[in-house]
């Protein structure tokens, strides 16, 4: 056997002859994390890095990704990629509101994380200004990898979240912010 | 050998299935927690304004080429088993079947007559 | 005998008179010349309809501002057309008063020319008369400003991230803090 090969850690539980006795909020994390279907929100350059992305050679699919969708009831996470425009920021809130919970925001690119080199009156000047966002990936544009990178950070995140969460109140707090009211 | 009721079995399970789909959509219907928002439940427009209704008149050559299509298929499918014993059925078969598509040729030439298949 | 730039300018003379001005040839051969603003629409439709002339093509139209002008000559309107039978382009200019900007629109020329007028609309705020839907097309429709016009700034000043140092800006003409 090679040495190298990196295992991945069981959570923590109570393991017996046959069994693995865990929490649930462990086993839905780990559940939700693997599968993470992607919205890609592509507009500009980033979108392009993206599509190198999911290309066999960085290979997105492998961290679970399998079917990207361009409808948000079906996504789980909104990949926001490239230059948003002043005129397109109710479209990406109007998205981002109709996705299904639990739902989670990574903003690739330097665009869509503060407007980028584009400090202008046209550039939203950062995505968190309409919808709330988990994780930044830097980048003009990112390289694969740095996407990826930023894939499995979300991926820590969604694996540590309690279930309880989308009921909590700091959640519609979070939400009221933006001017989104669930009930 | 086999009777009609060494076939319950199935029917059993049959009901099992349908119960098992029946229940599991049920309970995830009750229980899965639930978000309502006003644009949350608008229709999903890519994240623009939505217009007037999506139902708007189209045009009857869709329809007419549809069901024609479904007739005639049909006619072919009544033409399967014939194919399949063609030689038992000898000339009576053939007559009849003749009868059958003649029937059926009649009412082709009439929506042929009728331009129902023109398509401008 | 082909269409040279005397011919054109020698027609449009004897049609539009005073009305026309500046002629040049300063850009690489292209018969550049200045209308006034009334007549600008009806010098397209001549340069359209005339038989020799025959430019059936708008390139494009847009809009300039110019604030240290005097206030009749503060905004123009760029008009450049092609004709396609001679391979001949020019390009005639109408400037418009800074207050009140607004000339006619040439939609009822030619249909490219709407969506052409709506964008010299929405960022320079010239007004076309006769426009069938005169509103914003690049920017977003709340917008109140004028983006183009000297006096807007470029910038959306909402940034908190940017460093001084890296822009040139010194303390008195940086508008961040």
């Amino acid at each position: 056997m090679a040495e190298n090969i990196k295992m991945v850690e069981a959570p923590a539980g109570f393991s017996g002859e046959g069994f693995f006795a865990t929490s649930l909020d462990k086993v839905v994390g780990l559940a939700r994390s693997k599968s993470l279907w992607p919205l890609p929100f592509a507009t500009s350059c980033c979108g392009i890095e993206f599509m190198a992305t999911m290309a066999p050679h960085y290979d997105l699919a492998r961290f679970g990704s399998e079917r990207p969708s361009f409808s948000p009831r079906q996504a789980d996470m909104l990949l926001v990629m490239g230059t948003i425009a002043k005129k397109m920021a109710p479209v990406l809130r109007q998205v981002y509101e109709q996705m299904a919970e639990p739902r989670w925001v990574i903003s690739v690119g330097a665009c869509a994380c503060s407007g980028g080199v584009f400090d202008t009156y046209s550039v939203l000047q950062g995505i968190d200004k309409v919808i709330p966002v988990d994780v930044y990936v830097p980048g003009c544009p990112p390289r694969p990898e740095q996407i990826l990178d930023g894939i499995m950070k979300l991926q820590e995140l969604v694996k540590n979240e309690k279930m309880s969460r989308r009921d909590s109140p700091e959640y519609k707090a979070l939400l009221a912010t933006y001017g989104i009211n669930i009930n | 050998m086999y009777s009609n009721l060494s076939f319950i079995p199935i029917l059993i399970q049959f009901v099992f299935v349908a119960g098992f789909i029946a229940t599991m959509i049920a309970i995830s219907h009750y229980v899965g927690p639930k978000r309502h928002s006003k644009n949350k439940d608008a229709n999903f427009e890519c994240g623009i304004k939505q217009y007037g209704n999506a139902r708007i008149p189209f045009s009857v050559k869709y329809f007419l080429v549809a069901i024609l299509f479904v007739l005639f298929d049909v006619e072919v499918i009544f033409l399967y088993p014939w194919a399949v014993n063609f030689r038992d059925f000898g000339v009576d078969g053939l007559w009849k079947m003749a009868m059958f598509m003649g029937l059926l040729l009649v009412g082709f030439f009439y929506v042929l007559k009728k331009g129902a298949l023109e398509w401008e | 005998m082909s269409l040279t730039n005397e011919i054109i300018k020698q027609k449009v003379e004897e049609k539009f008179g005073e009305s026309v001005k500046a002629f040049t040839e300063a850009d690489f051969g292209l018969l550049t010349f200045e209308v006034d603003r009334a007549k600008a629409i009806d010098l397209m439709q001549f340069l359209r309809d005339d038989e020799t002339l025959r430019f059936n093509f708008l390139t494009t139209m847009c809009g300039v501002h110019y604030p240290d002008n005097e206030l009749e000559r503060q905004f123009a309107v760029v008009y450049h057309m092609h004709n396609w039978l001679d391979n001949v382009r020019i390009r005639f200019k109408a400037f418009l008063n800074g207050d009140n900007p607004e000339v006619e629109s040439a939609t009822r020329l030619f249909l490219t020319a709407n969506w052409m007028e709506r964008e010299a609309y929405d960022f320079y705020g010239i007004a076309f008369t006769g426009h069938p839907d005169l509103r914003r097309i690049l920017n977003m429709d709340e917008m109140v400003s004028f983006p183009m016009r000297k006096q807007f700034p470029l910038e959306d000043g909402g940034r908190t991230d940017k460093d001084d140092r890296y822009f040139g800006r010194e303390p008195q003409n940086s508008n961040l803090n």
